[in-house]
């Protein structure tokens, strides 16, 4: 039953995007950016809430892992460019996104076996070090363009391939998490010594988590890369991180509709700032703060997790 | 052969010995209580077994195999379970979940079929939901499946946690003080679950508490402890009059 829903619901969706692509040169570019941007950070935001929100390990480098997609893919698109033959170009680009979403795994890989071992404020420094490593790294790469930037990346990115990513990572998240399998994740976060005396590796659903996460997260870059056609590591700094994580914090770790439609309302909350220009920051920053103090544990926490921190409280 | 041996098991911190040469043989199908004072190091030795410590010297053995070094997952690969003197539930999950959380490790399929619900993944899941229900039935608990487990009377926590380590269907089942914190009437009723789980579920139970009811009630072979030393073995009967049992517990004679 289960299965056709969620198969149902993302055929629906990729129907979905291909009909409106069709209209796409009617919508106003500056609406379909924003719109693009919006599937890019769902992306971003829900892989990272794999690792953050149901697997518990504060990661602050998802950045990084962005950022290792993004070139990955640009090298691949730029060595396998077809400017006349489209089935070869979207050949080529799924190539691209299947290579960045892998070279990013494989670097979650590296990045998450040393500093899986540490907890909490380490780890977070641990993995926003890394993400720092990565982006200066890259700056310093001659054959990625270094701190110019790698420029003419073909414009390959449209509303179909974005919102299919989107349906397909929220589709996996939601059936890892409704899975037994998925289970041992939450018990990881919940307490890790009692899931590892019920026979569950801490370790192993930990690197899980990250490489799964980091995977999606080259996916978004490589994504993002064939969006705006010209990448630089400035655009992977770690306030990109802060970005995605602030985004999982206000949507309510854990919860996959509250990322969702936090990271839809924290990319458009800035767009519609833009009239009051340079107190545009100001005004986001202290709307998130407002947001932290009324609702602590996110903007669209369920009910049920609304129950659980009562009961936490008493318990504590 | 015993099932779980530990044989001379020293533990220190720093210049603290908390455990001081114990041997302890429990047989399969056992049901060994460990009493002892406050401090007297019984969860100590549920650290030691279940991998949580490393003994400073001495060895475990599991089923004739060292078990010494091994991660708490291995050990509890391997066949042990235990519960926590002070209820360590997973607070987000339902009764349901936490029990799911104990078949997680079992399924028989991995990510890729979780993520994509194709392959073994239906079957697995209606086998281990079929399991998980007579689990809750034989406890008693189908009909708070769906609450958060925590939210619950502090007894039924107490069952939820002893399901948790049943799920994992071990061979050995360590409780901490299962009886702490109940009424008289819950524990007996308890020290009934106890016994019928150990028949039903074909497990060797070692059981701590400092309750003398609950222990001599249902083990039939005790083992005392005071100061990480073991002062006393035998049965409920030798136990209670033991000169340096009643010491431990009450304090020397006076003059």
């Amino acid at each position: 039953m289960r299965l056709h829903k969620s198969g149902l619901m993302l055929i629906a969706a990729i129907v979905t995007g291909f009909a409106i692509s069709r209209f796409e040169h009617l919508i106003n570019p500056y609406y379909y950016q924003v719109l693009i941007y919006i599937g890019i950070n769902i992306i971003l935001a829900s892989s990272l809430n794999l690792i953050n929100g149901f697997a518990g390990q504060f990661s602050l480098g998802h950045a990084g892992f962005m950022a290792v997609g993004a070139y990955t893919s640009a090298v691949v698109t730029s060595q396998l460019h077809f400017a006349s033959s489209s089935m070869l170009n979207t050949a080529a680009f799924s190539l691209a996104l299947l290579l960045g979403g892998i070279v990013a795994a494989i670097f979650g890989l590296l990045v998450g076996i040393p500093s899986l071992r540490l907890k909490g404020d380490y780890l977070a420094i641990t993995t926003l070090g890394f993400g720092e490593i990565i982006r200066v790294i890259v700056q310093n790469l001659d054959f990625l363009g270094g701190a110019r930037g790698f420029t003419g990346i073909p414009k390959l990115t449209n509303f179909v391939w974005v919102f299919s990513t989107v349906a397909i990572v929220i589709l996996l998240v939601s059936n890892l998490i409704n899975s037994t399998y998925g289970k041992s994740f939450l018990a990881v976060r919940d307490d890790e010594l009692a899931a590892e005396t019920i026979g569950i590796s801490s370790t192993r659903v930990k690197v899980i988590a990250f490489v799964t996460g980091a995977f999606f997260a080259g996916v978004a870059g490589a994504l993002y890369a064939h969006f705006v056609t010209y990448i630089n590591p400035a655009q992977f700094s770690f306030l990109k991180s802060f970005e995605i994580v602030v985004m999982v914090i206000i949507g309510g770790m854990g919860s996959i509709f509250g990322v969702i439609l936090s990271a839809i309302l924290l990319t458009i909350l800035p767009e519609m700032l833009r009239s009051v220009a340079q107190y545009r920051m100001v005004v986001y920053s202290l709307l998130l703060i407002v947001i932290m103090i009324t609702r602590p544990r996110g903007l669209f926490v369920r009910t049920r997790t609304a129950k659980q921190s009562v009961a936490l409280k008493t318990l504590r | 052969m015993d099932l779980l041996t530990l044989r001379s098991c020293t533990m220190r911190f720093g210049g603290l010995t908390a455990i001081a040469d114990l041997s302890i043989g429990l047989a399969a199908g056992d049901l060994l209580g460990l009493i002892g004072p406050n401090g007297a190091g019984k969860t100590t030795i549920f650290n030691m077994i279940t991998g949580i410590y490393r003994p400073s010297s001495g060895q475990v053995l599991f089923d004739g195999h060292s078990i010494v070094g091994l991660k708490p997952n291995q050990i509890a690969d391997r066949g042990i379970a235990r519960t926590f003197q002070n209820i360590r539930l997973f607070p987000s999950m339902t009764v349901y979940e936490t029990v799911q959380a104990a078949y997680s490790k079992g399924v028989k399929y991995g990510l890729i079929h979780a993520v994509s619900r194709c392959g073994p993944f239906h079957t697995s899941e209606e086998e281990t939901d079929r399991a998980i229900a007579e689990l809750l039935e034989y406890f008693e608990l189908e009909t708070v499946r769906n609450e958060i487990a925590i939210s619950l009377p502090y007894g039924q926590q107490r069952k939820v946690e002893l399901l948790r380590a049943l799920a994992t269907k071990p061979k050995l089942l360590l409780l901490d003080e299962p009886a702490a914190g109940m009424n008289p009437s819950e524990k007996v009723a308890l020290m009934g679950l106890i016994e019928r789980v150990r028949s039903d579920f074909r497990v060797s139970i070692l059981l701590i508490d400092h309750d003398m009811r609950v222990v001599m009630g249902i083990c039939k072979r005790l083992v005392v402890l005071d100061y990480g030393v073991k002062i006393a073995e035998g049965s409920p009967r030798e136990i209670q009059c033991d000169s340096k049992v009643i010491e431990a517990y009450l304090g020397e004679p006076t003059e």
